[in-house]
């Protein structure tokens, strides 16, 4: 039987087999030739596609820059908070992990078991954590618990120049004010992170990683004065609580560099919790929209968004231009019986008995209506426009702070004799208290026009200046004796005239007044201020306080030239400028 | 002619490689599951255990029939094969679902695919058949009577596994090419079955399409697990990322284990260990070829040229596949891709090869 099959098992079939196997052989070449296409030909373009599959690209957040104020205290940092997560995969003991994240966080169990018992690749427990409470949690070494830090932009002095310094969003970018001015200087550069993933998005533990580093963003010494704001934001508070006002807006500056110390709108708004109404209106019934209506509204610089008619201020630029043309000179007598006839109109003056005979000086130390549409009638509507462009009164003052408003004027063809008369004592126009506070400064400074600003410098990490703002200055727009001229007017108004209240003993004070009504003028709504400057001979701190909408006594005499003596008394000590006791003493005598 | 009564010698060269091929089997099958096991059943090893327990009781098996006389298999063929039939008809009834297929089995915690039985029943039904009528199989209706018996089997397997079906038939076309003394009538049976695939894939409209796959699997949502397995073949460059360090077996390749598994072999060693793995099987495919063309008598030579015949075809496709070469079928790579079945009646074949070998002078 054996050898039957032997002898079947002839040459042609070791033949045959022989085929196959070569064949098989040569199909197995065949494959292996086709992997070296794979995988040396083709396996960059495969590699890259795989990469691309695996890797998650992930942003480490750079530091954002902090802002300090003249003399380095912060004023906008960041704080590290820690957001809590568990990875489900990664737990060993969910009931210890549950017990520990209770306490630790303080949530309610129901809540954390939820949460620690979804299968998903990671659930995020908690957000805006304390570094303290993550470090604690992070002590615990809990697998599959994990900690992440994050910067959060953090205002110290929460409400301090709340729309001036603004704040930063979701995404640390810029929302208002300087944080959105200087979001190059601030912001850094994020960093990256390339990890490898597997199919459900986790990281890959022990591949490498690579790491772009992030940039932090440079540090901007701005001009503000924290001891200076944060008074001065008191000082606004007690008048708006006095005089029950819808608001209260300061500014002091430097009248020669334009640097800005203090800028107050009061109420001002938490920078820690900028998505809630400073007001504490409940906003959940509201919609979206109205919501948004409300901040934005809480958000707006009245000081720089805002315009309003200046009123009485004003009268220091028709002053300066009528004196500048030459058109009326100190001792030119002037007679006011409460009013002045223009066209068909009869403009009366604050005083209804009229002030009688009167200097043009004294009639500047009265706010005499019917002096200044008398002068101004002098200068004519062309030249009045002319100077009060020249004066930059058209122009936006150019502050480092966005959104400011631009001027409200008529049209030049259009300004009558009603319109030009109304123009001299500030209505029928409006600006911004920004651009009458700069005006003024240009006006007693020596008439160089100077861009009233914060952003001073920046500085790097190490607090090394990187670089300095320039600003633009205009040379003259008013000649240095005229600004001389205004500068004396201007103490007289203070030591004798109506604004008195801003007095100062053993201090030389020059400073205007104003009482505005606005809009619709039936509403008997008003707006008092007040600018002061100090010394009065060579002015070196410039103050302005607007109340808006008092109640009871609204001159701005009476309301507003307080505030600005209240800080100037504070401040100017505190800025060197010592009492003068030659002052006092000629004060005494008379 | 007497049976010498020497010591049987069997082809160490052939245990060797066999070892080898389980060894780094077990390796690669540990290394592309242990994610999937961890996922699946928070446990790395879950694949390897399992695994590992049907190699132990394939080798034993294949000790066992290596020991036996491979002729007491011809009297068993046409039973074993019946009882091929009789299991691939159960399956059909009473068979366990995974990914779609019934293809298992169920006896108490162990499973069984009976298709993978079938393959080694064929081999030793056909040997067996065939070296009976050694004298008539240059006769066109031999060849015909000898693929109408295997027909039943191939329909039943190929209803929910066509891909073993393939080659079930290809093991039978092998045999009955190596026993027929003639060669032209297998280039007509070759145009005839190239004929009938046209029509067969033709017929669905599916299968159609996965011709469109393979022609660009990036264009297609289907080719996502060609396109997957392209990537990690495209990864492993020269010397690969190093055992263990393949990322697309994180999920990416799906079931990397199962028929990809060459793919992550691909991305792990990279193209020389790649290259590696199919020399292996070269040599394994070589020592058949001696053993066959060595074996003492038709019925032997017709076992291990079936064998040779199973492991090409396989290895041939599987790779195929994983190389985008073809279209896409599942066949899983004998000795690595997982499956106890498969490595049990696998071993087992080695066995009986082993045997043929033992009685070569």
């Amino acid at each position: 039987m054996c050898g039957v099959f032997l002898m079947k098992n002839k040459t042609y079939n070791k033949k045959k087999i022989f085929f196959v196997f070569t064949a098989a052989f040569l199909v197995l070449l065949f494959l292996i030739g086709r992997l070296v296409y794979l995988m040396v030909f083709d396996a960059g373009y495969y590699q890259e596609k795989a990469e691309a599959l695996h890797e998650r690209e992930r942003d480490i957040k750079a530091a954002r820059g902090e802002i300090v104020d003249r003399n380095g205290t912060v004023l906008a940092t960041n704080k590290t908070v820690c957001t809590i997560s568990v990875i489900h995969s990664q737990i060993k003991d969910a009931e210890t992990v549950i017990r520990m994240l209770v306490k630790e966080l303080g949530m309610e169990e129901a809540e954390v078991r939820k949460k620690v018992e979804k299968v998903s690749s990671m659930e995020r427990i908690k957000t805006n954590v304390d570094k303290e409470t993550g470090d604690k949690i992070r002590a615990y070494e809990m697998e599959g618990v994990k900690v992440d830090e994050d910067f959060k932009r953090y205002y110290p002095f929460e409400e301090l120049g709340s729309r001036v310094l603004g704040f930063t969003g979701a995404d640390n970018q810029g929302i208002i004010g300087l944080e959105v001015k200087y979001e190059e200087e601030l912001k850094g550069e994020n960093g990256k992170i390339l990890t490898t993933t597997d199919a459900r998005g986790i990281e890959l533990e022990g591949v490498a990683e690579d790491r772009i580093e992030p940039v932090p963003g440079n540090t901007l010494q701005i001009s503000m004065d924290y001891n200076i704001q944060s008074y001065a934001q008191q000082a606004a508070e007690q008048v708006m609580e006095q005089k029950q006002a819808d608001g209260v807006g300061i500014i002091i500056m430097e009248p020669d560099t334009g640097e800005i110390l203090a800028m107050v709108n009061v109420p001002e708004f938490n920078l820690n919790e900028p998505f809630k109404l400073n007001t504490g209106e409940d906003t959940s019934g509201l919609s979206d929209e109205e919501k948004q209506k409300l901040l934005n509204q809480m958000w707006r610089n009245r000081c720089i968004n805002d315009t309003y008619e200046p009123g009485s201020i004003f009268k220091t630029v028709t002053s300066a231009a009528c004196l500048e043309e030459g058109v009326v000179s100190l001792d030119d007598t002037f007679f006011c019986p409460g009013y002045k006839i223009v066209e068909d109109r009869k403009i009366r003056c604050h005083k209804v008995g009229g002030h009688g005979q009167e200097t043009f000086v004294q009639g500047v130390q009265n706010s005499c209506n019917p002096v200044f549409m008398e002068v101004g009638m002098r200068l004519g509507a062309d030249k009045f426009c002319g100077y009060f462009e020249k004066f930059g009164l058209m122009d936006k003052t150019g502050i480092d702070i966005p959104g400011e408003a631009g001027t409200i004027m008529h049209k030049k063809e259009n300004i009558g004799e009603v319109e030009l008369a109304t123009m001299t004592f500030g209505q029928s126009f409006q600006i911004t208290p920004i651009q009458m506070a700069s005006t003024v400064s240009a006006l007693v400074n020596g008439g160089t026009r100077v861009t009233p600003h914060f952003g001073v410098r920046v500085l790097d990490k190490e607090g090394k200046e990187i670089h300095r703002f320039s600003y633009e200055e205009k040379k003259e727009v008013v000649s240095k004796e005229v600004s001389e001229t205004m500068r004396k007017i201007l103490e007289s108004v203070v030591s004798v005239g109506s604004g008195k209240n801003g007095y100062i003993d053993g201090y030389r004070i020059g400073g205007k007044t104003a009482t505005s009504q606005t809009l619709p003028r039936s509403a008997n709504k008003y707006i008092s201020s007040f600018i002061g400057f100090a010394p009065a001979d060579d002015p070196k701190v410039l103050g302005m306080c607007i109340i808006y909408n008092p109640k009871g006594i609204y001159y701005g005499g009476t309301i507003a030239a307080p505030v600005i003596r209240d800080i100037f008394e504070n401040i100017l000590p505190y800025l060197g400028y010592e009492k003068d006791e030659s002052l006092m003493r000629e004060k005494e005598e008379e | 002619m007497p049976r010498p009564n020497k010591k049987r010698q069997w082809d160490y060269g052939l245990i060797c490689i066999v070892f080898i091929l389980v060894g780094i089997g077990l390796l690669i099958l540990y290394s592309t599951s242990a994610y999937n096991g961890e996922v699946k059943f928070h446990d790395s090893f879950y694949y390897l255990k399992k695994q590992a327990f049907a190699t132990a009781l394939g080798i034993a098996g294949m000790f066992f029939t290596a020991k036996m006389d491979y002729h007491i298999f011809q009297k068993f063929a046409v039973w074993g094969y019946l009882a091929a039939l009789g299991l691939s008809t159960a399956v059909l009834f009473i068979g366990d679902e995974y990914n779609g297929s019934k293809r298992w089995l169920s006896f108490g915690p162990f499973s069984f695919q009976p298709s993978e039985y079938a393959k080694l029943a064929v081999i030793l039904f056909l040997a067996s058949f065939v070296s009976k009528h050694v004298k008539k199989m240059g006769k066109m209706g031999m060849l015909l009577k000898v693929m109408l018996t295997i027909l039943p089997i191939v329909a039943l397997v190929g209803t929910n596994n066509l891909s073993t079906a393939i080659i079930i038939l290809g093991i039978a076309v092998v045999l009955v090419f190596v026993a027929s003394p003639k060669y032209a009538q297998f280039i007509w049976m070759g145009s005839l079955g190239i004929g009938f695939m046209a029509i067969f894939l033709g017929l669905e409209s599916y299968r159609l399409e996965r011709l469109a796959i393979w022609r660009n699997p990036e264009a297609y949502e289907k080719g996502y697990q060609t396109l997957q397995g392209l990537y990690a073949i495209g990864s492993g460059g020269l010397f690969g990322r190093g055992l263990g360090k393949s990322v697309q077996k994180l999920g990416f390749v799906p079931e990397a284990q199962n028929d990809m598994i060459f793919s992550i072999i691909c991305e792990e060693l990279g193209l020389v260990g790649a290259a590696f793995i199919i020399v292996l099987f070269l040599i394994l495919i070589w020592r058949f070829f001696v053993i066959a063309t060595h074996a003492k008598d038709l019925f032997g030579a017709l076992i291990a040229t079936g064998a040779m015949a199973h492991i090409m075809i396989q290895v041939i496709l599987n790779i195929a596949v994983v190389t985008n070469s073809i279209p896409n079928t599942g066949i899983t790579l004998p000795f690595i891709s997982y499956g106890g079945t498969s490595v049990v009646f696998l071993l087992a074949e080695m066995g009986l090869v082993l045997s043929v070998s033992g009685l070569i002078e």
